[in-house]
């Protein structure tokens, strides 16, 4: 009511006159909400020139670069999309898309489920201090380099004097060579990749847990819902858009994966573990050749775009939003 | 943006290399620049090691401030990508440092500039520096007639044994002349297996990758992974300053590698000898990458042998390996004894604003003096000096090998042998010969089928990116 008089009174005041500004400083409601308007903007506006500086932009490059043959060092030449024509039938590059498929699939179930059920476990009633300290060696590894991760795992899966190996044979099981066979390569990437990235999911999935309403709980104690039966009707319905933002971060960043495999694996052995980010670093990088780089990212783009979509699409049949 | 770098690329990668002016000390140029205004020089190197050799060209050049450029990678395909990268970025360097595997990746890009005019110049005061460098590590700095490089380092691939283990399979030092056959002798009597059959000392190993790996095995086989040819041009270099070297008739204007030859039968045998070892357990399952885990296994004394240069001593000591415990000796004959080699040294780039001042720069680095303070070879020898009058026991008194003689005889006693194959588009090539190499020894293909795939691959490549590598008549 007060501010309702306020906003009469001023209404009532003059303009502070005409100029170019008048309709940003024009001393009424309106005058008041453009203000407001153009302050929020302009909060905003680092962000957004940021994005469409450094991420926009060298898309759109990136976009434009795809139809031209470019080695850097001499000047670009059209070539229409003779790029995206030798990308369809370039083995290499369908392998490593195939690949990083695969390696989704694995690495984000893996790393869901995982989460999940860790996630589930921490948040039982246990001692402050066990709390404390799950959350935080389940959440550490996030906090390293890729790449110092890649070279440890590396070693600790080395076939001739890998620990992991070491103990396999100390139980009668054979050596794995898990780097160096086409069976184990994209495998052992993908646990490299997980026990990395593990933490993240992890953390959404407790701070979801941690917004599921004690009543709802309890009321689901009193109808006898216990175990699996409260986890999969109470706990998983309420934790499903937190489930949503956890799967299309993880699969966005599953689709992108380069670290793991180029210092593990380097790719191989052949193509075995040959990501879609890996062909266009080695196209780009390696071979000088932006254009047919800029074509493989902009493909990637489209599918992850796509995927993203399709998943936001179905999440209409499963998330429950309160 | 991308156009205008481009462009701008364009326009370094065309133009005129400028013609030399007097050295600094004759007529001042650039280090007579007022005080105010220092030259910085951006050279690619390390200045854990190498600042001694700055601090010193700094001394000497008051108005010169050098600032050292980093890049590291596994290999040197990896660091030639990185500094790439940073040259299309615009960030730029007056000198680069390019081991033969980039060598014709930054001529044939335009990036390196020739030296023939500088060392045209500077004849008399270069001339010890030829006297004392093996004609076979000069050719292989040069492309399409002109040199690019002073050879500042290089690394033959040699054989490196571990001494204890040679010792108590009953071997002394092999011979010099020694066969591939003495080789699979020893490598088989020094393997050791557990009672489940695993190998738990092996008699040879070697990494995937493009100098080293199977290589050595391809040269001595009397073969190479592309066909050979002498670039026409670099009699001048020849004649001023090797006239009277026998070592030097027969050379041109560096190498072409004109078309790939991967699956000549000499190749495929080599590649199924490398298969056999590992199928019986003689060598472990290969790596991709700079052989850290091979220097591990040979430090811990579960290696006999593996290819390896100068450049193993200092890192063998480093790593706590005793002189004494390992030694080296010429790579096994098998249809020839021809070896392998790369070598390293700075170059100009093209886009340098202080051409006159690099050059300075890159003949001190190559000087005796330049070299003695230089921390790759001080105090501990970090890979194999290019002078002659270097390779000395001096040299390798603290590291050893005992036989270190080995290193330069290796070009002495084989002047054919030759560079790794390397052409300027050496990066996508080695990214094939790496990956069929892989498919080959993980036994998912023969080796013949192996080596099919990777020539098919490589000629796609050649036909797609080698047009115009060389300067070919017609």
């Amino acid at each position: 009511m007060a501010h309702m008089q306020n906003a009469s009174q001023i209404s009532k005041q003059p303009g502070t006159g005409g100029g170019p500004l008048a309709w940003l400083t024009a001393n009424t409601l309106t005058g008041m909400r453009r203000r407001k308007a153009a302050m929020g903007y302009l909060f905003l506006l680092p962000t957004v020139l940021g994005i469409l500086i450094f991420t926009a932009g060298p898309v759109l490059v990136s976009f434009g670069l795809s139809f031209f043959q470019w080695n850097v060092f001499t000047a670009p030449q059209l070539v229409g999309a003779e790029n995206y024509q030798r990308l369809i039938t370039d083995k290499q590059v369908l392998t490593s898309f195939l690949n990083t498929f695969r390696f989704v699939a694995m690495a984000v179930t893996t790393q869901i489920v995982l989460a999940l059920i860790l996630a589930l476990a921490v948040t039982q009633k246990m001692g402050r201090f066990f709390r404390y300290y799950f959350r935080s060696a389940f959440f550490l590894p996030l906090l390293m380099s890729s790449a110092a991760v890649s070279i440890s795992l590396g070693y600790m899966f080395h076939r001739e004097f890998g620990v992991v190996n070491y103990y396999l044979t100390l139980i009668g099981l054979p050596r794995v060579p898990w780097l160096n066979s086409s069976t184990w390569a994209l495998i052992t990437v993908m646990i490299a990749y997980v026990w990395h990235q593990l933490g993240f999911t992890f953390i959404l999935f407790i701070g979801g847990l941690t917004n599921i309403s004690p009543e709802i709980l309890d009321a689901a104690d009193v109808d006898g819902a216990t175990g699996l039966r409260r986890i999969w009707h109470i706990i998983l319905p309420m934790l499903s858009p937190t489930l949503l933002f956890a799967i299309v971060v993880s699969v966005i960043g599953a689709l992108q994966v380069f670290e793991q495999p180029y210092i593990m694996t380097r790719g191989g052995p052949g193509d075995a573990s040959r990501t879609a980010v890996m062909v266009m670093y080695e196209a780009a990088f390696k071979n000088l050749e932006f254009g047919y780089g800029s074509a493989i990212t902009v493909i990637l783009f489209i599918v992850i775009m796509l995927v993203t979509m399709a998943q936001f699409w179905l999440s209409r049949r499963w998330v429950f939003y309160q | 943006m991308a156009g205008l770098t481009s462009l701008g690329m364009t326009l370094v990668a065309c133009s005129t290399p400028a013609a030399p002016q007097a050295p600094a000390a004759e007529q001042g140029s650039e280090s007579a620049a007022p005080a105010a205004e220092k030259i910085l020089l951006r050279v690619q190197g390390n200045a854990t090691n190498e600042q001694p050799l700055a601090d010193l060209f700094m001394e000497r050049n008051g108005q010169v401030e050098i600032e050292y450029i980093n890049v590291t990678g596994i290999d040197h395909e990896e660091v030639a990508s990185k500094i790439l990268s940073m040259v299309a970025a615009g960030q730029t360097l007056d000198i680069g440092f390019a081991a033969t595997e980039a060598t014709q990746l930054y001529a044939g890009q335009g990036l390196a500039e020739p030296l023939d005019e500088y060392v045209k110049r500077d004849e008399a005061e270069l001339a010890e520096y030829f006297a004392d460098v093996h004609p076979s590590l000069i050719e292989a700095m040069m492309w399409e007639g002109s040199l690019y490089e002073l050879s500042r380092d290089f690394n033959a691939a040699n054989m490196y044994y571990n001494t204890e283990l040679f010792a108590e399979a009953g071997y002394d030092h092999p011979a010099s002349d020694w066969t591939v056959e003495d080789f699979l002798e020893i490598a088989r009597a020094i393997t050791k297996k557990n009672a489940s059959g695993e190998t738990e000392v092996f008699g040879y190993a070697w990494t995937n990758r493009l100098w080293g790996s199977w290589m050595p095995w391809i040269f001595v086989n009397e073969s190479n992974l592309l066909t050979e040819e002498r670039a026409p041009g670099g009699e001048w270099l020849w004649q001023t300053f090797y006239k009277d070297d026998p070592a030097a008739e027969g050379r041109g204007g560096g190498f072409r590698w004109l078309a790939p030859k991967a699956n000549d039968p000499a190749n495929v045998e080599a590649l199924e000898l490398m298969q056999e070892l590992t199928r019986e357990g003689t060598a472990p399952a290969i790596e991709l990458g700079g052989g850290q885990t091979l220097q591990g296994f040979f430090t811990s004394g579960k290696l006999g042998m593996t290819p390896a240069g100068g450049f193993w001593a200092g890192g063998l000591h480093n790593a706590g390996m005793p002189k004494g415990a390992f030694d080296v000796q010429l790579f096994p004959k098998w249809k020839s004894q021809r070896h392998q080699f790369g070598t390293g040294g700075k170059f100009m780039f093209t886009g340098s604003e202080h051409k006159d001042i690099a050059w300075e720069f890159q003949k001190l680095e190559v000087s005796k003096e330049g070299m003695a303070v230089n921390g790759i070879f001080n105090p501990v020898i970090l890979t194999t000096p290019s002078r002659r009058s270097m390779v000395n026991a001096e040299a390798f008194a603290e590291t050893g090998p005992e036989h270190w003689e080995v290193f330069y005889s290796t070009l002495d006693d084989h002047p054919d042998t030759a560079p790794i194959p390397a052409p300027p588009i050496s990066n996508a090539m080695t990214n094939i010969f790496t990956k069929y190499t892989g498919l080959a020894m993980t036994f998912e293909l023969t080796a013949q089928q192996a080596l099919d795939q990777m020539q098919a691959e490589l000629e796609e490549l050649y036909a797609r990116q080698g047009q115009n590598m060389y300067k070919l008549e017609g």
